[in-house]
């Protein structure tokens, strides 16, 4: 396995809870890590399985595709297994058991457990009374970390570098926790930001004074159009229940879909994300675009999520 | 203790004093006052250092720590004077902890804090007003809008 002795002595038994918790100089050692489990980087070689007769805990608490099954997906490529529920009507917790006597529970069960629940906080709590390392696979509309990882892995191995880039949040940035995320964690580097979104959905008032705060809030705008130059335009759905007024939402929706001809003023070497699932706001003809990387995104998933397995689990070792 | 009726000097107890003023009422509710001992409030009275403040002296009364925590959300450098024997013997300028555990509850209707029966935890922000940051779902609120 790679030989990344900082890595694996800043993640080694650590649960991953918010993106906030790691400095810069470890999330540069996680996204270098990364590259050995890449397989474009190694060249489909086939991986020791390093995490063999260790287990992995999916306690999905609400529905999942990609962060549920790229979690799984890493854990048995590194040898490893995985038991749990993707639905919360499948565990005790439909019987009123807590989470905290679920988290005490399982954890006699595996050596780590993914995370996934409705109430914000409660990676944090489950952390807090868990012998094992908890990944939080998404905690209500509060953080997302390793989507957060997993984009910032993206976004470098794409454009070579994480620092002098530009880049656009689109869509809804007051509730979309992948938004919150990603642009607390590119205050570590030196990056533009610039964020397109209709007027009721702009950033949350706490985030935007976190950014203020750091003078990095950038440009706030309500159309593409006005963005100006960028490198990466990272997409998020507009959800309808966010409205209370249905026309409201039928004002806005259309109005936050790109399409090839959209992005043609930004060049060929604009990047578009999206931590998917797409609705209509990227349209198919984007798919084929040389910078659309959202479906490289799902792959680097399963990469970023093996290199945080490995070095938590202490197989990187 | 017994004294002649109409003597307010206090003998035994604690003077909450340099509160905000417009903040006493809210003092006495956060303390359960009154309780058994008599209990002066004064408000908008004149005050060299800041205009005008409010104050509270309260007859046999003396704070536990999670009850001067909470009373110190009201404002910044509030007194605590503990009087023993009509003579001040200890005064404690307040603060608020950077950490305060159990003494606020989250606004937030899907923090974890409000599904499970455990403490909260917030951290206080630097600077004031206060702002202070559920250590579970991370969100930042005033005081206003903790309880």
């Amino acid at each position: 396995m790679a030989d990344v002795p900082d890595a694996a002595q800043a993640f080694r038994g650590r649960s991953v809870v918010s993106a906030d918790d790691f400095s810069k100089e470890e999330v540069l050692a996680l996204l270098d890590a990364a590259r050995a489990y890449d397989p474009v980087q190694r060249g489909d070689a086939p991986l020791p399985p390093s995490l063999q007769g260790r287990v992995l805990g999916l306690l999905f608490f609400e529905p999942s595709t990609r962060t549920r099954l790229s979690f799984e997906s890493a854990m048995l490529r590194l040898g490893g297994s995985v038991l749990g529920f993707s639905d919360a009507r499948q565990s005790s917790f439909s019987k009123g058991e807590s989470l905290v006597d679920t988290i005490r529970v399982v954890e006699g069960y595996c050596d780590a457990i993914v995370l996934r629940h409705p109430r914000e906080g409660a990676a944090r709590l489950a952390a807090e009374v868990a012998g094992i390392p908890i990944l939080n696979g998404g905690d209500g509309s509060n953080q997302h970390p390793t989507q957060t990882m997993l984009d910032l892995y993206t976004i470098r191995e794409a454009a070579g570098a994480l620092d002098g880039l530009r880049v656009g949040f689109m869509g809804d940035l007051r509730y979309g926790r992948t938004v919150h995320s990603l642009a607390s964690a590119l205050l570590h580097f030196d990056v533009d930001l610039c964020f397109i979104g209709p007027e009721n959905l702009q950033l949350p008032s706490d985030l935007r004074d976190t950014l203020k705060a750091a003078g990095r809030l950038g440009s706030e705008v309500e159309l593409l159009s006005d963005a100006g130059a960028l490198d990466v335009l990272y997409m998020t759905r507009i959800q309808q229940e966010r409205f209370p007024d249905p026309m409201d939402y039928e004002r806005v929706r259309n109005a936050y879909r790109v399409d090839r001809a959209a992005l043609e003023p930004f060049g060929p070497d604009l990047k578009v994300l999206h931590p998917l699932p797409r609705v209509n706001e990227v349209a198919t003809d984007v798919d084929d675009l040389p910078g659309a990387l959202y479906f490289q995104q799902t792959r680097n998933g399963v990469t970023v999520r093996m290199a945080l397995l490995d070095l938590i689990l202490g197989g990187a070792s | 203790m017994s004294r002649p009726p109409r003597d307010f000097r206090l003998l035994e107890g604690t003077v909450i004093d340099h509160l905000p003023v417009g903040t006493a009422a809210r003092a006495l509710e956060l303390l359960g006052l009154p309780r058994d001992g008599p209990i002066t409030v004064g408000i908008n009275v004149l005050s060299p250092r800041r205009g005008k403040k409010d104050i509270i002296r309260v007859e046999g009364l003396f704070l536990e720590k999670h009850e001067l925590d909470r009373l110190a959300l009201l404002g910044p450098d509030i007194t605590v004077s503990i009087v023993h024997d009509g003579e001040v013997t200890e005064k404690t300028v307040l603060d608020v902890p950077e950490r305060l555990i159990g003494i606020l509850t989250c606004r937030n209707p899907t923090c974890v804090t409000n599904g499970e029966s455990i403490q909260t935890v917030f951290l206080r922000l630097s600077g004031f007003p206060y702002r202070f940051q559920c250590a579970y779902c991370e969100r930042v609120s005033g005081v206003g809008e903790v309880s």
